[in-house]
C-alpha cells in the first residue's frame, strides 16, 4: 500500500523555450558593443611586443583617420628568403611579391596617397594628421620601420604609430 | 463575415537566427582594442640647413646597436627597464635648482610680466606686419608664437606662483637605433619613455590639481573642456616630450 505510486500515464514536459531568442539575443549585443571589427586579417604573421601607457586607436579608427600597415614573416616560411631580412611588408592585405616590390621607393607613399585620394571628402584632417599605424612583428629590424618613415615623409603623412599589445596593467 | 482566426507566427527559429548572427559576431570582431605610440614624423626640407649645435647637456641618447645591446648616455644599461629612471633623472636634476657642474639640461623660469610683455611685443609686430602686406606665412609663425606665449600665460596662472619653470628649449630625447635592431627593443625604448614622463606628468598633476594623469586625459577625451585643456598644456609645458627619432646609417 504505498502512497507514492506511480503515475505511469505522466509524462515530462517540455522545456519551454520561447525566452531563447531573448538570451541570444542579450548575448548578441554584448559582443557588438564589446567588440571592434578586425582591420583585415594579416597575410604576414607577427607577434606584436608588449608595452605600456599606450594610446588608444578606437577613436582615430571610428572616424577612419587611420591606416594599417603590417610587417611580419611571410606565411609560407619558405618564401621568407625572398625578402629582405626575412620580413615582407603587406598592405590592404597584399604582400608585397618580390624583395624588389618591398623596397620600391613609391611603394609605400603610393598607397598612403591612394588612401587619402580614397577617403577625401570623408574626413576633415589634412593628410599629415592622419595616422599610419606600423604593425610589426617582435623581431623586425627596426631599420624597416625607417624605411617606412622615409616614405611617409615624402607623401607627408607625418603621423606614425607604432603597434604593441598594452600589457593593461594601467 | 465570420471573424477569421489570425494564426500565430512560429517563433521556433528565432533562436537560430539569432545564434547565427552571434556567431558572424564572434568571427568578425576582435576583443583587444589597437593600442599604439603616437609619433611624429618631421617634415620633409628642401633646402639642407646647418645642424644647429645642441649642447651635450640638452641630449639623452638611447642607443641601441644590431646586438640589441643598450647605452643611455654613453653608459651600457644591461636592463631595459632602467631606462625609465634615466629619463626622469634628464628632467629632475635641475628642475628645482640649476646646478651648472653637472651634465644635465638647465631650467629657466618666466615670470608673468616677461610673458605679458612678449604677448604685448607679438601682438604690436602682427599689427605692423599685416599693415605692411607681410607674406601670410609671416604672419601665421607669428601667429603660433602669440598662441604659445598666450599658452604659458594660462599655465603660470594654473601653476600659481611667481615663476615658471621650463626646461631648456632644445633638451630632447634621442632614440638611435641600427639597421638590425629589433622592433621589440625598439618599442621598448618608445614605452620607457612613455612610462617615465606619464610618471612625470602624473606626480605634478597629482600635486597641483588633486587628480591623476590618467583621469584629466580620458574626461578631455570625453568632454572636450577648455579647463582640462589648460590643465593638460601646463603639464605639456613642464614636461615636454620631444622625442628625435634617428634614422640609421646605412
Amino acid at each position: 500500500m504505498s502512497k507514492f505510486k506511480k503515475d505511469s500515464s505522466k509524462t515530462v514536459p517540455g522545456v519551454n523555450t520561447s525566452s531563447l531568442p531573448d538570451i541570444v539575443f542579450m548575448l548578441l549585443f554584448f559582443f557588438m558593443v564589446a567588440t571592434t571589427s578586425k582591420e583585415v586579417d594579416p597575410t604576414v604573421s607577427l607577434t606584436p611586443p608588449v608595452g605600456s601607457k599606450t594610446t588608444d586607436l578606437t577613436p582615430y579608427k571610428q572616424r577612419s583617420e587611420i591606416d594599417f600597415l603590417y610587417l611580419g614573416k611571410p606565411r609560407n616560411s619558405a618564401r621568407a628568403a625572398d625578402f629582405k631580412l626575412g620580413y615582407a611588408l603587406s598592405l590592404d592585405n597584399v604582400v608585397q611579391a618580390t624583395a624588389d616590390e618591398l623596397y620600391a621607393t613609391t611603394m609605400v607613399g603610393q598607397w598612403k596617397r591612394d588612401k587619402f585620394e580614397e577617403k577625401k571628402g570623408r574626413v576633415k584632417v589634412p593628410i599629415e594628421s592622419i595616422i599610419t599605424c606600423v604593425k610589426a612583428d617582435k623581431g623586425a629590424p627596426a631599420g624597416l620601420i625607417f624605411d617606412i618613415r622615409k616614405e611617409l615623409q615624402e607623401v607627408n603623412g607625418l603621423t606614425i604609430a607604432y603597434a604593441v599589445r598594452d600589457n593593461g596593467n594601467i | 463575415m465570420a471573424k477569421r482566426e489570425i494564426p500565430e507566427i512560429n517563433a521556433g527559429s528565432m533562436a537560430d537566427i539569432a545564434f547565427l548572427l552571434l556567431i558572424f559576431f564572434l568571427v568578425t570582431t576582435t576583443m583587444d582594442r589597437d593600442q599604439a605610440y603616437i609619433r611624429n614624423i618631421p617634415k620633409k626640407i628642401d633646402i639642407p640647413q646647418d645642424a644647429t649645435e645642441v649642447e651635450e647637456r640638452n641630449i639623452l641618447a638611447i642607443r641601441a646597436n644590431s646586438q640589441n645591446q643598450l647605452m643611455v648616455r654613453g653608459e651600457i644599461i644591461p636592463n631595459p627597464d632602467d631606462i625609465s629612471e634615466e629619463v626622469i633623472e634628464f628632467y629632475r636634476k635641475n628642475e628645482k635648482q640649476n646646478d651648472p657642474t653637472n651634465n644635465f639640461p638647465m631650467y629657466s623660469r618666466v615670470g608673468m610680466q616677461v610673458i605679458k610683455d612678449n604677448i604685448n611685443r607679438i601682438d604690436a609686430e602682427i599689427t605692423s606686419l599685416e599693415s605692411q602686406d607681410a607674406p601670410v606665412e609671416m604672419i601665421d609663425f607669428k601667429l603660433n608664437q602669440l598662441k604659445e606665449w598666450e599658452k604659458k600665460r594660462q599655465s603660470l596662472l594654473l601653476y600659481g606662483g611667481e615663476q615658471l619653470p621650463e626646461i631648456h628649449f632644445q633638451a630632447n630625447i634621442r632614440i638611435e637605433v641600427q639597421i638590425a635592431t629589433d622592433y621589440e627593443l625598439f618599442a621598448k625604448i618608445q614605452t620607457e619613455i612613455e612610462e617615465a614622463i606619464y610618471e612625470l606628468r602624473d606626480d605634478e598633476a597629482k600635486r597641483i590639481f588633486g587628480e591623476s594623469y590618467a583621469t584629466l586625459k580620458t574626461r578631455f577625451a570625453q568632454d572636450q573642456s577648455k579647463e582640462d585643456e589648460n590643465k593638460l598644456n601646463l603639464l605639456d609645458i613642464l614636461y615636454p616630450a620631444r622625442i628625435i627619432e634617428v634614422t640609421p646609417k646605412k
